[in-house]
């Protein structure tokens, strides 16, 4: 009788308590180590418990719906063997614990040759950590932050530190602090990785040759901050609505030698920021409808803008603090596109202006002494203002260039124009008696 | 209801309003043709940020037409005389005629803007929250210079004179109130900010863009500075509403104050 009492003890036990849970956390970790070296380990549709470390070489491939969910007190997935492969999972919750010694993340990897591919990553404090990782291969994977609100107690979408030679493409960052934030990083490749809601989409520090290629950054508090950083390539990028009142789509402080080409700022802040920079190369961007076109601070030097297409900003381009030595607005005989502000002949019709664009203005001065100056600038007011100072004061020249090029043909905003040109036509000939007409009067005739 | 069944009657007879509802109609047409190439999650943003920098230049001073004209028309035709004799003073003529002005322009305004709703789902992904926003920020510009319209239809006794006073209105919020502040800019310091802040918001278009530009998340108020943060002492949204609440009461306070019940041609 004793014995049977034990025994429906025992039972009842197994009955009450729901061990599910930290089974599955032990089902994987178990599960991956009682694989072999190079073995490929399917994972099903349902939620399975970290923490994991995945410490031999292998691939973990998992369905639309497979989820692993780590306990909040570490990295969700850690990976300690070089070729590891994950691809098709969601991973979340990772610890936010910002005073541990270690900074947490979805995934760590700490190996060389890895390759993470299709995974979302959620409530994590960084997406994806790479820690003196090399030649790993990020893409098409999606994270998710918290959002603008938290800049501080989130971390990174992808965070490269000491890790060269690694490619992140097709990645999608959102709502995170930076987007990809490269520490000590060189050689890394980044193509059309698309970031949004950050406060930096991209930022680099100390990191030297890394190439940026075709990403899109919108609606960041900045687009790209590159300090500390040389002969970095950013070619065929768009930098789009960066906006705010620190904001910029591309800043360079303390950057050398950094080829920036084919690039596009649109609706920033300001497009270009350039602080303590020397010998960077400006090429064939558009730069169009910014609040600042460029903003040129004094300790900027060697700095070449060549074939850029600048037009629609409030202020093409300011030099704030003096002027900076060499700072040269042509190569080779051509210049910038200024656009339709900047209107010239060109009578030999070589596509370079047959007179140098000058461009003074007195505003510089208000924006170095005055921050809230930047809250006017969209208004039509500003254009007054310069106009005024421009007989009261004393303006600066803010660049001249040499070797203008010639506008593009093809304006895109004939049509309104025309219409808008119709309309005013049609009312002046009709005269004052007929919009007096129009407006009151029940549209009948005097 | 009979004045808004009257001004509505008006209204359709007249040009104005379907001259303002087409110019609105094509600007936002061609923007939207312009923005086909823009992204499918985030070009719905800059469209709307482009569709109101564009129609910024028009409702006002739209708006500020087809509110006097309407006042006028009053005058012209006697009819205003004819109520006040009858039963209504001039503040409650004046507070029907604005909700009647109110309901004309702003009713097919909206319905053309929950079409062209329609048309923006072909192109982008659609966050109702900011179009709402856009709406509403359309919508205040609206009512307040709509209500200065009336105020300039109520002191003015000839179609010169309001001509002159709505281009008047018009160029000083475009352009002179901002460069009387830019003028001040220098002098602004941490003590007098707030002071200077409650003046640069009482311009309603800056006050419209602060509240469109901050409650659809494009412009970020990140990492201010203390002068900063004493400038923007309140929300976006209370800016707005003081200004609204400020300027109707002013508009109608002087429509009432300084109106003229004759006017000639």
């Amino acid at each position: 009788m004793k014995k049977l009492t034990l025994i429906s003890l025992v039972f009842s036990l197994f009955l009450f308590v729901k061990p599910e849970r930290n089974m599955a956390a032990e089902n994987l970790q178990a599960m991956i180590d009682s694989m072999k070296e190079g073995a490929v380990l399917r994972l099903e549709n349902k939620t399975y418990e970290g923490n994991i470390v995945i410490n031999k070489s292998m691939t973990i491939m998992g369905s639309s719906n497979t989820v692993i969910k780590g306990d909040g007190t570490g990295n969700v997935i850690s990976i300690k063997a070089p070729k590891v492969k994950l691809s098709r999972l969601t991973v979340t919750h990772s610890s936010m614990d910002r005073n541990s010694a270690e900074e947490y993340a979805g995934i760590k990897i700490y190996t060389n040759n890895n390759v993470v591919e299709d995974v979302l990553i959620r409530h994590s404090f960084h997406g994806i950590y790479l820690s003196q990782a090399h030649y790993n291969i990020i893409r098409n994977n999606n994270i998710k932050g918290m959002g603008k609100g938290e800049i501080a107690a989130q971390g990174n979408g992808l965070h490269i530190y000491y890790a060269n030679d690694n490619l992140l493409e097709h990645n999608t960052i959102d709502g995170t602090r930076d987007g990809m934030f490269f520490d000590y990083a060189n050689n890394n490749k980044s193509y059309e990785n698309n970031i949004s809601n950050t406060r930096y989409g991209l930022h680099y520090m100390y990191s030297d040759e890394n190439i940026f290629k075709k990403n899109t950054f919108t609606m960041n508090t900045g687009g790209a901050a590159i300090m500390n950083s040389n002969h970095l390539k950013l070619e065929d990028n768009q930098f789009i609505v960066n906006y705010g009142n620190q904001s910029f789509g591309l800043m360079l402080l303390q950057a050398n030698d950094n080829y920036i080409a084919g690039n596009t700022f649109y609706m920033n802040q300001r497009g270009l920021y350039i602080d303590q920079a020397t010998r960077n190369t400006i090429k064939n961007n558009h730069i169009v409808q910014n609040q600042i076109g460029i903003e040129l601070w004094a300790s900027s030097n060697d700095q070449t803008f060549t074939l850029n297409h600048i037009s629609e900003n409030t202020i093409p381009a300011v030099t704030l603090g003096g002027t900076g030595e060499h700072n040269s607005w042509s190569k080779h005989g051509k210049g910038n596109d200024w656009g339709r502000a900047f209107p010239l002949t060109d009578l030999n019709q070589d596509g370079i202006g047959d007179f140098p664009v000058t461009y003074r203005s007195s505003l510089y001065q208000l924006i170095e002494d005055q921050e809230l100056t930047y809250l006017f600038l969209k208004s039509p007011a500003i254009s007054i203002y310069e106009k005024i100072n421009a007989t009261l004061k004393d303006e600066d020249t803010m660049f001249k260039d040499s070797h203008p090029l010639t506008a593009a043909k093809g304006k895109p905003h004939t049509i309104l124009f025309f219409v808008l040109g119709v309309l005013v036509v049609l009312i002046l000939l009709k005269g004052r008696q007929r919009l007096c007409i129009t407006f009151g009067r029940n549209g009948r005739k005097i | 209801m009979h004045y808004i069944w009257k001004e509505w009657k008006e209204n359709i007879r007249g040009k104005g309003l379907w001259l303002s509802l087409s110019i609105i109609v094509l600007l936002s047409i061609s923007i939207l043709f312009r923005s086909t190439n823009l992204s499918f999650d985030k070009g719905f943003y800059i469209l709307l940020i482009n569709l109101f920098d564009t129609l910024i230049y028009f409702i006002p001073i739209l708006c500020l037409f087809i509110g006097a004209f309407s006042i006028f028309q009053e005058k012209e035709q006697k009819t205003l005389i004819m109520l006040l004799t009858k039963k209504d003073n001039y503040s409650s003529f004046l507070a029907r005629k604005s909700l009647g002005l109110y309901t004309v322009v702003l009713v097919p305004i909206l319905t053309w803007f929950f079409i062209y709703l329609l048309l923006l789902k072909f192109n982008f992904q659609l966050d109702i929250k900011s179009y709402l926003i856009f709406m509403i920020a359309a919508i205040c510009i609206a009512l307040v210079f709509l209500q200065m319209g009336t105020a300039i239809g109520s002191i003015s006794r000839s179609r010169m004179q309001i001509l002159g006073i709505t281009i008047f209105v018009w160029f000083y919020f475009f352009f002179l109130h901002d460069f009387i502040l830019l003028s001040f800019l220098p002098d602004v310091q941490y003590e007098n900010v707030k002071f200077f802040s409650a003046v640069y918001f009482l311009n309603p278009l800056q006050s419209v863009r602060m509240f469109l530009e901050t409650g659809m998340g494009v412009y970020s108020f990140g990492h201010m500075s203390r002068l900063l943060q004493a400038f923007m002492w309140t929300k976006p949204v209370f800016f707005l509403l003081g200004n609204l609440i400020f300027w109707l009461t002013v508009s109608f306070s002087t429509a009432i104050v300084f109106n003229r019940k004759e006017g000639y041609e």
